[in-house]
């Protein structure tokens, strides 16, 4: 069948017509070929009842054993097929724990360029969903160097890499800048939540980090307009450092009652922070 | 309406195409609906102009609003004209801080402590650009707005662009910008392109780049047929390669249109042949462009088809990894 194809359709279909013949008289043999291998069956059918019943019996024996003593005699016998299975065992628990790691916001890192290079990626997430995933490749040698990535330029990559010591600390500077991206797009997304689920509060102005955040809120009764000013001066974080009020009515922004909205705004993700503020009526 | 914005107002309408110039009004929302209505847009060009002319002094609007009218036009059209690229360093402590408010304030009053006579409007596109339209009056004479220079800049990040800037007129904005960002410097940052869209793409890093990963999604099947020989396979691999290392360099999908990438050479020349040349001490000295109506798409061709060998040369692959065009090249160094 080797050369089937280099000698064309025909030829092919002639072989098969041949073989299909062949096979046609070995018609009359087979009944004694069928109980042949019908009693294969039976035989291995047996034997494999056998095999479980063994399987369980020595299942039983070892429940019995454990608690005797932890040392199990027969497992010394086959010393070395017990190994294999506890290598394959932590083999199996180290992947589980590397799939677990990349879920809970670890990255996915892997050698390129013959062992020259690695290439991380670096997953995002904000309150349990998955957001953009950027990619950073280092060259190793002669000395670690940021060689590509998708970051976006606002993301200081260049002085977070010469705050942190990249040629012998490179975890902790891809857990700096996973940590810059994370909040970020953190950020990002609680300005996403904000625009959809409070269509009543206006974003007078962001920006592209998304660490200044202007809203215009309408305080109920005489639709006073309330303008909150939101600065993110930790880039590392999703919560404002500053939340600032300006109002027609200065006295506002002083009463007690926003004074604990203003509170409430440093501490809890801003759309959340709203939800709340408007279930106390304090803006429309 | 006094003459010089009529004549702003018919180079304008010249400059925008007939099928955009109703949508480009109905934005502008300085004529009511009904005179709008009353234009009726199959006429020929000429006639919409003088028209839209005697609209526009009925309403009694200024040179400002005919601005208004531009710089509606070309946001929507950014990329003609030549762009050019600025990258602001060296942030100062409260760089970060810098709202569009306080810009805006910020940079009218540097500019105007320069340069007296110009005139300048600041909006905010919906993609959170800044967009800036400078119109330089020379010390007594009124502001130009014929040329007037176009800037963007994304507040907090460190590229500006910048259109139709006289090299007279450079120092003076450069000088608004850095200030008004709270910045120490600016620098030009080699990049420059007719496509604003692709400039930023390029250095916001908007397109689609490749990189390994650990779970590669499966290749697209080629339809193989069984008789497919060895050396067919071997060249299979080869070009599998290939196109993932053009890929990994320049990006995948649709790549930013970039026309054109300039090396200057100053490097010493070297040609056995030639030993007149070769003795020569002081570098050679020649310029090379590489044009293309998308540059990045023809190289990733190139290398992807084997013209071009991979690994990429880095003279190449630096175009997109360091979002520059322009590159001097002396003796050992790759440098601006």
């Amino acid at each position: 069948m080797e050369g089937a194809s280099t000698r064309g359709v025909l030829s092919h279909l002639s072989l098969l017509e041949v073989q299909a013949r062949s096979r046609g008289s070995q018609v009359p043999q087979q009944p004694s070929r069928v109980k042949e291998l019908k009693a294969k069956v039976e035989a291995l059918t047996s034997q494999r009842d056998q095999l479980k019943a063994e399987l369980q019996i020595h299942k039983k024996l070892q429940k019995l054993r454990a608690p005797v003593d932890g040392e199990d005699e027969e497992m010394d016998v086959d010393s070395e097929s017990s190994e294999l299975f506890h290598l394959m065992a932590r083999h199996s628990e180290l992947t589980d724990l590397l799939h677990a790691h990349n879920l809970i916001g670890g990255y996915d890192a892997i050698t390129t360029n013959r062992g020259k290079s690695m290439c991380f990626s670096l997953a995002t997430q904000y309150e349990g969903v998955y957001l953009d995933t950027y990619n950073l490749e280092l060259n190793l040698k002669p000395n670690v160097r940021i060689s590509r990535h998708n970051i976006p330029p606002f993301i200081p990559l260049n002085s977070l890499a010469e705050q942190s010591d990249l040629q012998t600390d490179v975890r902790a500077f891809l857990a700096t800048v996973s940590q810059h991206l994370n909040a970020f797009a953190g950020r990002r997304q609680q300005l996403k939540l904000v625009k959809e689920q409070h269509k009543s509060v206006e974003v007078m102005e962001s920006n592209l980090l998304c660490s200044i955040l202007v809203l215009m809120f309408t305080v109920p009764k005489k639709k006073t307009p309330l303008l909150c000013m939101l600065e993110y001066t930790d880039h590392t974080r999703c919560l404002p450092t500053q939340v600032h009020l300006n109002c027609e009515d200065e006295l506002l922004p002083d009463s007690p009652k926003w004074k604990k909205n203003c509170s409430l705004l440093m501490e809890v993700p801003v759309h959340r922070a709203l939800t709340a503020i408007k279930k106390a009526s304090d803006i429309v | 309406m006094d003459n010089s914005a009529k004549h702003l107002l018919q180079r304008l309408v010249r400059r925008i195409p007939a099928s955009m110039l109703k949508s480009t009004l109905d934005k502008w929302e300085r004529l009511t609906a009904e005179k709008r209505k009353s234009l009726d847009f199959t006429q020929s060009k000429w006639i919409i102009t003088q028209e839209l002319v005697a609209l526009c002094e009925k309403s009694e609007l200024t040179v400002k609003h005919i601005t208004e009218l531009e710089m509606i036009y070309i946001t929507e059209n950014p990329n003609q004209g030549m762009w050019h690229t600025f990258q602001l360093v060296e942030p100062e402590d409260d760089a970060h801080s810098v709202e569009l408010m306080q810009f805006k304030e910020q940079f009218k009053s540097h500019l105007r402590e320069l340069q007296r006579n110009v005139s300048v409007k600041i909006k905010k596109h919906t993609d959170q650009a800044v967009w800036i339209r400078v119109a330089w009056g020379d010390g007594l004479s009124s502001p130009n707005h014929l040329k007037a220079t176009y800037v963007v800049l994304y507040l907090q990040t460190p590229y500006v662009f910048v259109n139709a800037l006289s090299s007279k007129h450079k120092p003076l904005l450069l000088q608004a910008l850095t200030l008004s960002t709270r910045h120490q410097q600016i620098k030009a940052a080699n990049l420059s392109g007719q496509k604003l869209t692709a400039l930023r793409d390029l250095l916001m890093r908007q397109y689609q780049q490749v990189f390994p990963t650990k779970y590669p999604s499966p290749l697209a099947e080629s339809d193989q047929s069984i008789s497919k020989l060895r050396v067919e396979k071997v060249q299979a691999e080869a070009s599998a390669n290939r196109h993932r290392m053009a890929g990994e360099t320049f990006g995948d999908g649709m790549l930013p249109a970039l026309q054109s990438a300039v090396f200057k050479l100053e490097t010493k020349f070297k040609d056995p042949t030639n030993e007149a040349m070769t003795q020569r001490d002081e570098p050679f000295i020649c310029s090379v462009k590489f044009s293309s109506s998308n540059l990045l798409e023809s190289l990733r061709h190139c290398a992807s088809s084997g013209i071009a060998s991979t690994p990429v040369t880095p003279m190449l692959s630096s175009i997109p990894l360091k979002g520059r065009n322009y590159f001097v090249i002396t003796d050992n160094v790759l440098t601006a």
